[in-house]
């Protein structure tokens, strides 16, 4: 148990940073040449103004049509998105884990804040599932790397509240937690999970054609 | 005069020595770790069987865990009776400093051993 705890605490932590990290910059300059030569267009009527103006519009709650076509979605979406990044970056074992390694630390959340925030985030997993299976378009569009996926992201806060609460098999748990935080990691810049980066560009890109070119609006 | 003097002398060896009496027993019946540093606690306090877990780990020199610096420097003497935040509290960020601490203290000890408990659960066990 020592040998794993120190692999999954050590080496597999820069591991997963280096992959996510290095995936992600790798990732976004391929895309970036890629751009140059198929649609090196975009280039000329790339504009921050309507690229921010349709980010804005997408990152509000509501704030775009398609958002309040679909309450419940953006609704679940929303809380889920928050609750997934902030939880993280702000629960308090993890900032003393860092302060513990790196010497460097940072205010971190009420344990029973985090607790009711990763249950946000569990229960959002459920719902994204259930859509899969229950919205016809949506399960006509899903793949079993898409479920594979929901798995990977619900793993480690399923394992993260089931180590804190101690329930039984807490110390398998917790292991999984930080192998299944690092697996999400590392997928990230490789799977759908990169939405998270290309988030900005995509919206850029079609609010720079939609404002610049069509004259429209694209939330 | 000489004899006041000795008197006085003795007047402060006895209560010191009284104290290292007390300081030394004290130990045996030490079962949680606590520190007046810690307001609030983020987590349960840790258990801690102080003798057991010393016969147990094969610990027999008080500064093992006890350590007493002066100048970056591991002195002989060990601290005995104070509490880890008369002198880790001061750090750069106070009550997570003194945590960062502790676990050094207990945590990287059992994984160079590798004996003891490490996961943030095996400590900081909720009540039963």
């Amino acid at each position: 148990m020592h040998e794993i705890y120190q692999l999954a605490s050590g080496i597999l932590v820069w591991v997963a940073l280096i992959v996510f990290v290095g995936g992600t910059a790798g990732r976004l300059i391929r895309m970036a040449i890629t751009a140059r030569k198929k649609d090196a267009v975009i280039y000329q009527y790339f504009s921050f103004y309507y690229a921010l103006r349709s980010i804005l519009h997408w990152i509000i709650p509501f704030g775009s049509m398609s958002m309040r076509a679909r309450p419940a979605m953006t609704l679940v979406a929303f809380i889920f998105h928050i609750c997934l990044i902030i939880t993280p970056i702000f629960l308090a074992a993890h900032v003393i884990l860092i302060a513990e390694s790196w010497g460097i630390g940072w205010a971190y959340l009420p344990n029973a804040v985090a607790d009711i925030m990763t249950i946000l985030v569990i229960l959002g997993c459920l719902f994204f599932l259930l859509r899969r299976i229950v919205q016809r378009d949506v399960r006509y569009l899903s793949t079993p790397g898409d479920f594979v996926l929901l798995l990977v992201v619900a793993a480690p806060f399923v394992t993260g509240i089931w180590t804190y609460h101690q329930w039984s098999g807490f110390e398998i748990a917790g292991i999984v937690h930080m192998l299944s935080g690092e697996l999400m990691l590392i997928c990230l810049p490789f799977t759908r999970l990169f939405h998270m980066a290309l988030f900005p560009f995509t919206r850029g890109y079609a609010g720079s054609e939609a404002g610049g070119v069509r004259r429209a609006r694209d939330w | 005069m000489n004899n006041s003097r000795a008197k006085n002398l003795w007047l402060l060896i006895i209560p010191a020595l009284l104290f290292l009496a007390a300081a030394v027993c004290a130990q045996g019946y030490i079962t949680k770790v606590e520190d007046s540093g810690f307001e609030k606690h983020t987590r349960p306090a840790v258990s801690f069987a102080h003798d057991a877990h010393n016969e147990a780990a094969g610990i027999e020199s008080c500064n093992t865990c006890h350590h007493m610096y002066e100048d970056g420097k591991l002195q002989d003497q060990a601290s005995i009776g104070m509490e880890c935040s008369s002198c880790h509290l001061d750090g750069y960020s106070g009550r997570l400093e003194l945590i960062r601490v502790y676990h050094l203290q207990c945590k990287s000890c059992h994984l160079d051993q590798k004996a003891g408990p490490v996961q943030c659960a095996q400590c900081h066990r909720k009540e039963e």
